[in-house]
């Protein structure tokens, strides 16, 4: 394989690292004497300019040959590269909203950094080797936490992200030890070899180094998803941080990670599942996500409820999202029914998951902004003083409770769907399924409570705030839009999405 | 006696523990630091002995990637810990309060 291949098929990543480097450069060499929101424009110009050109290459240009680098090191195909496309689009609203952002005068590093956080999250959806996947894990990982520590001037930045940077490194440490096990078990790094050793090993009962492997792999996952018990870090993270970084660690991080989350499971530890099933408990991975995404939803539910902070309100419910999107991890196809891939669920969740959370934080942004608070009652009166921007967090905070016919409601109908038909007939997953039900009613508890305060409680300021850009706003409209837009035409991501799984036959 | 791959196992679950049990228990951030360092190095140690029973390298590939994650991990550690200390004269993980509920 030549260079020039090799370059073909890398052509994003590579645009974006130039991007990153471009960013970097352009701030240092020639911008020191400019003004800080000239600066800033010019950063996210190339930072955007860059995504774009990444987007058009792989929208535009034919796919070349769906192939691997080096053993599964590097893989392209149709269904990467529509994870890729929502990655950087997620980017890109994350670089215009911190357009808004006054809180460093380090424009080129901070717009670097997110680019950096992107390219290791498109590095992660593109491998099936543990080695890159650890590799790229930590290249996102260590761009973040710098990001959550950038507003130097907040005490809490620097706490959230020391705590991030805490549980983030102990999560890497599970991970890696886990993927250490799983070297010993098959001697290869790639995940389809993986599969074939693990499958040789639980013929007779889980092999104990395979059950360490698995319960390691899924706390170091469990981190990085914010699935409860190990969900510690996300709502310091999501206060403490600069919005625009909560925003992309609640949306860019999560996408990548759960995606990659996913195909760990189901392609490196194909053959030891186990059964969730009340009936028929079995070890095996399914059973221990099964407990977790159980605890997810409860814990993340209820204590959303107890919030007076937006940003810690919209952390807990992260957390109980992560519980849903599990049910999709787990609803591997059954012998019986080989056609319905759970991925395809699961990317339309986590996609429309992504923009949304993105779009709640770009409100907060605003409301931050005119208030100087994110606690419930800076809401207080919104819907009288900006009510465009009200309308558009009706619209995210729906979605988010699943509402019909935005596309929150769509992305748990089909996680719920698959998650009961993966067992077949005997339905083992059901009990989850009426969980999340159940919870997903608790949960429009507390976005009607956002609601409440925006809609119906009296404004609560004397002074006059500051207006609105229309930049930032034009940003809210148009990821409200494209919520509605996808809730009522899921087919725009679901078709492309499951023809790609049918190519990459996964 | 021959060493085998059951020693270094064991070897690497226990620096493995003591990682985490110094993560858990102790209170200086800094010697939290060392506690993660442990059990990344645990995984090393693991990696190596696998690769050196598996009879190939890719094992010990792994291993130079993570030392070098492990270094940046590190640099972004400590400027962290510099960043709180600047704001909070402080590198003691129960101050870590500001945050809650």
């Amino acid at each position: 394989m030549s260079y020039l291949s090799i370059l073909n098929l890398a052509a994003p990543e590579t645009i974006m690292v130039m991007t990153a480097l471009a960013v970097l450069a352009a701030d240092l060499l020639f911008m020191r004497e400019l003004e800080r929101g000239t600066r800033q424009l010019i950063g996210a110009m190339i930072g955007c300019a860059g995504c774009l050109a990444a987007v058009a290459w792989m929208l535009v240009l034919p796919l070349p040959e769906p192939g691997s680098l080096m053993q599964g090191l590097f893989l392209v195909d149709p269904l990467i590269r529509i994870v890729k496309v929502a990655l950087l689009a997620l980017t890109i609203f994350t670089v215009l909203i911190s357009m808004e952002a006054d809180f460093t005068q380090h424009i080129g590093e901070y717009f670097a950094l997110i680019l950096f956080a992107a390219i290791g999250m498109m590095f992660l959806v593109s491998t099936e080797d543990i080695l890159m996947i650890f590799i790229s894990l930590e290249l996102t990982s260590l761009s973040l936490y710098i990001l959550t520590a950038f507003n130097k001037r907040n005490i809490k930045s620097a706490e959230a992200a020391l705590k991030y940077f805490l549980f983030g490194g102990m999560a890497a440490a599970f991970t890696l030890f886990g993927l250490s096990l799983l070297y010993g078990i098959s001697g290869s790094t790639n995940l389809a070899e993986i599969a074939k050793a693990v499958s040789g090993k639980s013929v007779n009962g889980l092999d104990p180094l395979l059950i360490a492997a698995i319960v390691l792999t899924v706390i170091g996952f469990g981190f990085k998803v914010a699935a409860v018990p190990f969900h510690l870090w996300a709502p310091d993270a999501y206060e403490g941080a600069p919005i625009p970084s909560a925003a992309f660690i609640a949306s860019g991080s999560k996408v990548a990670s759960f995606f990659v989350f996913a195909k760990v499971m189901m392609i490196g530890f194909k053959g030891a599942e186990g059964s969730g099933s009340l009936q028929a408990w079995m070890p095996g991975w399914v059973p221990t996500l099964a407990v977790v995404a159980a605890a997810s939803m409860v814990l993340g539910n209820l204590a959303a409820i107890a919030q007076s902070s937006v940003r810690r309100l919209l952390a807990y419910s992260a957390i109980a999202h992560a519980g849903y999107v599990l049910l999709a991890v787990m609803a591997v196809p059954s012998p019986l029914a080989p056609h319905t891939s759970p991925l395809g669920p699961l990317v339309y969740y986590v996609i429309t998951y992504g923009l949304t959370t993105l779009g709640a934080f770009a409100v907060v942004s605003n409301v931050q902004q005119r208030t100087g608070g994110d606690r419930l009652s800076d809401f207080a009166g919104l819907a009288r003083r900006a009510p465009l921007l009200s309308f558009c967090m009706l619209i995210f905070m729906l979605s988010l409770a699943g509402i019909p016919p935005l596309a929150g409601f769509f992305g748990k109908f089909y996680v719920f769907t698959a998650a009961l038909s993966s067992g077949g007939k005997s339905l083992g997953l059901l009990w989850l399924v009426i969980l999340a039900v159940a919870m997903s009613a608790v949960s429009l508890y507390y976005y009607l409570l956002v609601l409440k305060q925006i809609y119906i409680m009296p404004s609560t300021d004397q002074d006059t705030p500051r207006p609105l850009s229309i930049g930032s706003q034009a940003i809210v409209f148009a990821l409200a839009a494209l919520v509605l837009i996808l809730g009522c035409a899921p087919g725009l991501i679901l078709e492309p999405v499951m023809s790609a799984i049918k190519v990459a036959g996964l | 006696m021959t060493i085998g791959l059951n020693h270094y196992l064991v070897v690497s679950i226990m620096l493995f523990c003591v990682g985490l049990f110094g993560v858990i228990v102790r209170r200086n951030l800094l010697v939290i630091y060392m506690g993660l360092e442990l059990m990344l190095n645990a995984a090393n140690l693991a990696l190596v002995a696998f690769s050196r029973f598996n009879d190939n390298l890719d094992g010990q590939v792994f291993v130079f990637f993570i030392i070098t994650v492990a270094a940046a991990e590190v640099a972004v550690g400590l400027a962290l810990i510099v960043a709180l200390y600047r704001k909070r004269q402080t590198v003691h993980a129960e101050d870590l309060t500001t945050l809650r509920l």
